[in-house]
């Protein structure tokens, strides 16, 4: 078996469509299982039609099977939402860095959207660990708050928001996360840039050291091509394996794909 | 003829890979990257990213667009430095199951001739691609490659500082590309590299701004192809050297094209996005191709395309 990221063929075991363009796809990898840590993603391949792989957070890691959880956006996603049980796609992964939990006791989740993919195994396994989980957990109406109950069952609170106010606070899920009585010992949040940006501001009000997984578009997702960057600020950053250009300013660019998708948030020139 | 003994091999300048599957450059990182995912032992060659003399942070966020078949990228050659580079990363190639390629890019002849020189000096890297065609660095860095006689004088500066085979990668932003290889030919490049991407740009229509953090873009993947393989078929014509074919390149289809209009070798970047096996399985399917058709070395089929052109001047145009 191997003990790392591999490219693999895997077979669809179940595609559930959770809300109107949100599709959980169901299929069978030990061995990514076996490696997978809370916070990595997979570069999905289709099996045909328009080459290019898009990635995906590890929804789910247990057993046999994982998951994805993803939005249609594009003709990539469109092709992988039309796959049905039996059907094979190539899956490149585990790949990235993912959330570091280990240590932490009384923990604020915040999920925007479709960022809820990359939210469910750090969540488990706080809970394995005996943590406090919260999940502040947004979206723009009721039916696109996905899979909450597996998160209930799982042993998180729940705290939800909507744009539209049918379920839930009626607002942006930082709202809530701000007002929140106990202040966590960790924040890490998946979602939407300006939600990211609005958590790191809360958890830098609260005092409270934050992770965030970034989203960016992605080429090799392997580190190859220094497609998807973004800015860390120079001095509190763990990034900077480079010299500074003589023009280069207080930042270095990080590869989303290798060094995150997740980043401390105080770490992050926004 | 038995599968196991087609010869695969090919020979570019003094450097002999057993392979003719070269890992363009900027696509590949240093190979480490994709080491989880392909054998590099069945590779030809991985060529690395391009460095510069000075430190480069590259070019701000977006640096990536997808578009129809292909890719628009704007990295701006985000690189250390030669003296980070030497210091820090090119001892580790020397355990490399491939060749390892260095890719100098500057924007002087001088610069070009002394990061050659420092890097070429390693015995850890076999062979040197002058980028002398970047799009993305605000056009200083396609000048070289769109002027034949900027082309030879820099091929010649860094001709006078190493020995080593000396690649040279062609723009395809030009007017006369094949005036452009021979010229490089003629200062002393050992092979051509064809082409590098095609400036292009993508406009979000709801935001009313460039897609790209750079504004303009370098365009790779299939939608390229048709134009890299008649970049090929122009250099052949016009050089004796060998001719590493790139744009496009996914399937043994697309390889062949490249082989059949005059290249002795192949790279492949965007396709390794898509599944970093595709190299491995171009030579695998190109073994099994050659079997078939009863050959016993890929040299024979290089540009072979050329012999059903017996009437040039309905190729050369003419009125209309």
């Amino acid at each position: 078996m191997p003990n790392g990221p591999s490219v693999r063929d895997v077979r669809v075991l179940d595609r559930t469509e959770l809300a109107p363009g949100v599709v959980l796809l169901g299929f069978y990898a030990p061995e990514l299982v076996a490696v997978t840590r809370p916070g990595q993603f997979v570069m999905a391949i289709p099996p045909s039609g328009e080459r290019a792989a898009t990635a995906l957070a590890i929804y789910e890691a247990q057993g046999e099977r994982a998951s994805l959880l993803f939005f249609i956006c594009g003709a990539r996603t469109r092709e992988l939402a039309e796959l049905r049980t039996g059907d094979t796609l190539s899956i490149t992964g585990p790949l990235g860095n993912g959330f570091d939990v280990n240590g932490a006791r009384n923990v604020a989740i915040v999920a925007g959207g479709v960022g809820i993919a990359s939210v469910l195994l750090p969540a488990q396994m706080l809970i394995e660990q005996g943590a406090r989980v919260r999940l502040f957990y947004g979206a723009r109406s009721e039916n696109f708050l996905v899979d909450r109950e597996r998160f209930e069952r799982a042993g998180c609170e729940l705290c939800c928001a909507t744009d539209d106010g049918s379920f839930g606070h009626a607002g942006f899920i930082t709202e809530l996360l701000a007002a929140a009585e106990d202040k966590p010992d960790l924040i890490i949040a998946c979602g939407p840039s300006p939600m990211l940006r609005a958590t790191a501001f809360v958890a830098s009000e609260l005092g409270v050291r934050a992770q965030l997984s970034l989203e960016e578009t992605f080429a090799c997702g392997v580190g190859g091509c220094w497609g998807c960057v973004v800015p860390l600020d120079r001095k509190s950053s763990q990034a900077p394996r480079f010299p500074a250009p003589a023009n280069g300013g207080d930042f270095v660019y990080a590869r989303v794909c290798k060094e995150g998708p997740v980043f401390w948030a105080h770490e992050l020139r926004w | 003829m038995s599968r196991g003994s087609v010869d695969l091999s090919v020979t570019i300048g003094s450097l002999q890979l057993p392979y003719p599957t070269l890992m363009a450059s900027g696509c590949y990182g240093s190979g480490e990257e994709f080491e989880p995912f392909v054998d590099l032992a069945q590779i030809g060659a991985v060529v690395l990213k391009s460095v510069t003399r000075a430190p480069r942070l590259g070019n701000p966020m977006p640096r990536l667009v997808a578009t129809p078949a292909g890719m628009l990228n704007a990295i701006g050659l985000q690189n250390p430095g030669i003296d980070w580079y030497l210091e820090h990363e090119v001892a580790k190639f020397a355990k490399r199951p491939s060749a390892v390629i260095g890719s100098v890019a500057a924007f002087s002849v001088d610069d070009y001739a002394y990061v050659t020189e420092r890097l070429a000096a390693r015995d850890e890297i076999a062979a040197i691609e002058l980028n002398i065609s970047c799009p993305n660095v605000a056009s200083e860095g396609e000048t070289f490659a769109c002027d034949p006689d900027l082309t030879a004088k820099v091929v010649r500066a860094v001709r006078g500082v190493t020995g080593k085979t000396l690649i040279v990668k062609l723009s395809p932003n030009v007017t006369d590309l094949a005036a452009i290889a021979a010229s490089a030919e003629a200062a002393g490049a050992d092979a051509l590299a064809v082409i590098n991407t095609l400036r292009g740009m993508s406009i979000d229509v709801n935001a009313w701004k460039p897609r790209l953090g750079n504004v303009t873009g370098g365009l790779s993947g299939p939608a390229i192809r048709p134009v890299a393989v008649l970049a090929v078929y122009e250099a052949a014509r016009a050089v004796a050297i060998p001719i590493i074919g790139q744009g496009g390149i996914e399937t043994i289809s697309d390889a062949l094209e490249f082989f059949l209009a005059g290249a002795s070798a192949i790279a492949i970047g965007t396709a390794n996005f898509t599944d970093p096996r595709i190299p491995v399985r171009i030579v695998d399917e190109l073994r099994d191709y050659l079997t078939a058709r009863g050959h016993s070395s890929l040299s024979e089929i290089v540009g072979k395309a050329n012999v059903g052109f017996a009437t040039p001047f309905q190729y050369e145009g003419g009125e209309g």
